[in-house]
């Protein structure tokens, strides 16, 4: 099932609802790219309340996301991550090294504002 | 997590009919023996004041057993039980009624802290009582005698073994209720201020207990939406490579909800060996002690805390 990708000012906000194939997975990361650019996007939000297992193929996309979004000018937060998933990616020796965390969207969207407030402050 | 498994029942309702007829036959008990007991029944029955009063004169002389002597509706309650017991051993059914009863003497006397080896003596002191007045019924014949005796205390040490098992069951129960309490209490999460947590580690953390605390942090974590966490170890005694790893995964399981983990509490000892192990702690902030884990964390979240003038 592929991610709806929702635009929120110059965030955008990929909320995942079920299960991700490595396919959903890999559209998400082409078209969170392409988005960034095309919204001129400063953050981006990956929400993965809905998923119960993460594997090390969704670690490494997520951090590969991450990455991409730097590069593009936008800061990528993975939001929800249940504490089953996290205790389940630390015991299996997977990281997401390098990617923010955030414990919900609300929380995310802080975090966001407040990263994005040090670059506008830098600016002014 | 699965249930320790124990070899003792701990109800009778775990007791199959089939276990009481193995149980039964390990006492040997067979027709004959049930046609002797039913001879001696009224030995038992016609003395049943003097065959009590054994058993509990027994208990009285001992300071150990004070903890059912000394409180008058127990040793009511066991005396009532008693005589039930003494009335059903000569019955002849040894069934699950039979076994219940046995059971609820048995959780009573666990429950007034009767030792076993105090109860063994109690109960051949009632056994001698009873031996007493079958051997005098048979005084012709000293043989017959010895095996109407004999035919009762098969089920006497039936009665033991249920006893005793009843006794320890549920002091197993006691011990796993206690365990259950401490393991709950070892892992406290408490709330400092909105978003900041504390998390105190006292003692031993092995792997069933770093597992349990990453569980339940992250869950606090959650639920009151912390930021930071300070996670102080000065509790613990010894930290090798097996408890830093533990540590390491709950500071990054956390760090993946969102929360960042300050380690503190770190003593000069353990600072040492962990820099002869060579682990490496160098993803984790670490600091001296509770204190500047505090004011750093109200650091990162934007606390000032500051002392009014009337009180200084």
């Amino acid at each position: 099932m592929p991610v709806p990708i929702l635009k929120q000012g110059e965030i955008l906000i990929a909320s995942v609802q079920a299960a991700m194939t490595d396919r959903d997975l890999l559209q998400l990361k082409d078209e969170l790219a392409d988005k960034i650019g095309r919204f001129r996007s400063r953050g981006v939000i990956i929400d993965v309340t809905a998923l119960d297992v993460m594997d090390s193929f969704a670690t490494r996309t997520l951090r590969g996301i991450a990455a991409t979004a730097r590069l593009r000018g936008a800061q990528a937060v993975v939001v929800g991550v249940q504490p089953d998933v996290a205790i389940a990616i630390v015991q299996l020796g997977l990281t997401l090294q390098g990617v923010a965390t955030a414990l919900d969207l609300e929380e995310g969207l802080e975090l966001l504002r407040r990263s994005t407030m040090k670059v506008d402050h830098c600016d002014g | 997590m699965p249930k320790p498994q124990s070899a003792l029942p701990f109800r009778v309702t775990e007791f199959a009919p089939s276990d009481i007829e193995r149980r039964l036959e390990f006492v040997n008990l067979g027709p004959e023996d049930r046609g002797r007991i039913a001879a001696v029944k009224a030995d038992v029955l016609d003395n049943l004041d003097e065959h009590i009063a054994a058993f509990f004169d027994h208990l009285a002389k001992f300071e150990e057993a004070r903890g059912l002597t000394n409180r008058a509706e127990l040793l009511e309650e066991a005396k009532r039980l008693k005589r039930e017991h003494l009335v059903a051993m000569v019955g002849g059914d040894y069934g699950r009624d039979y076994i219940d009863q046995r059971f609820r003497l048995g959780q009573l006397y666990s429950r007034t802290a009767l030792e076993v080896s105090i109860f063994m003596g109690a109960f051949h002191n009632l056994m001698a009582s009873v031996g007493r007045r079958i051997m005098s019924h048979h005084s012709t014949d000293a043989l017959a005698g010895f095996e109407h005796f004999t035919s009762l205390k098969k089920v006497a040490f039936f009665d033991i073994a249920i006893i005793v098992d009843a006794m320890m069951a549920d002091r197993e129960q006691t011990i796993r209720q206690q365990q259950d309490a401490i393991r709950e209490l070892s892992t406290p999460t408490l709330q400092v201020r909105d978003q900041l947590l504390i998390l105190p580690i006292i003692g031993l953390l092995d792997t069933q207990r770093a597992k349990q605390l990453t569980d339940s942090l992250l869950r606090a974590i959650r639920t009151h939406r912390a930021r930071v966490v300070v996670m102080d170890i000065t509790g613990v005694a010894t930290v090798d490579s097996k408890v830093a790893n533990h540590l390491i995964q709950t500071v990054e399981a956390a760090a993946l909800m969102g929360a960042s983990v300050i380690v503190t509490g770190v003593s000069a000892e353990v600072a040492q060996s962990l820099v002869t192990l060579g682990i490496n702690l160098g993803r984790i902030t670490t600091l001296g002690d509770l204190q500047g884990g505090l004011e750093e964390a109200e650091r990162i979240l934007g606390y000032t805390v500051t002392q009014t003038s009337e009180a200084a």
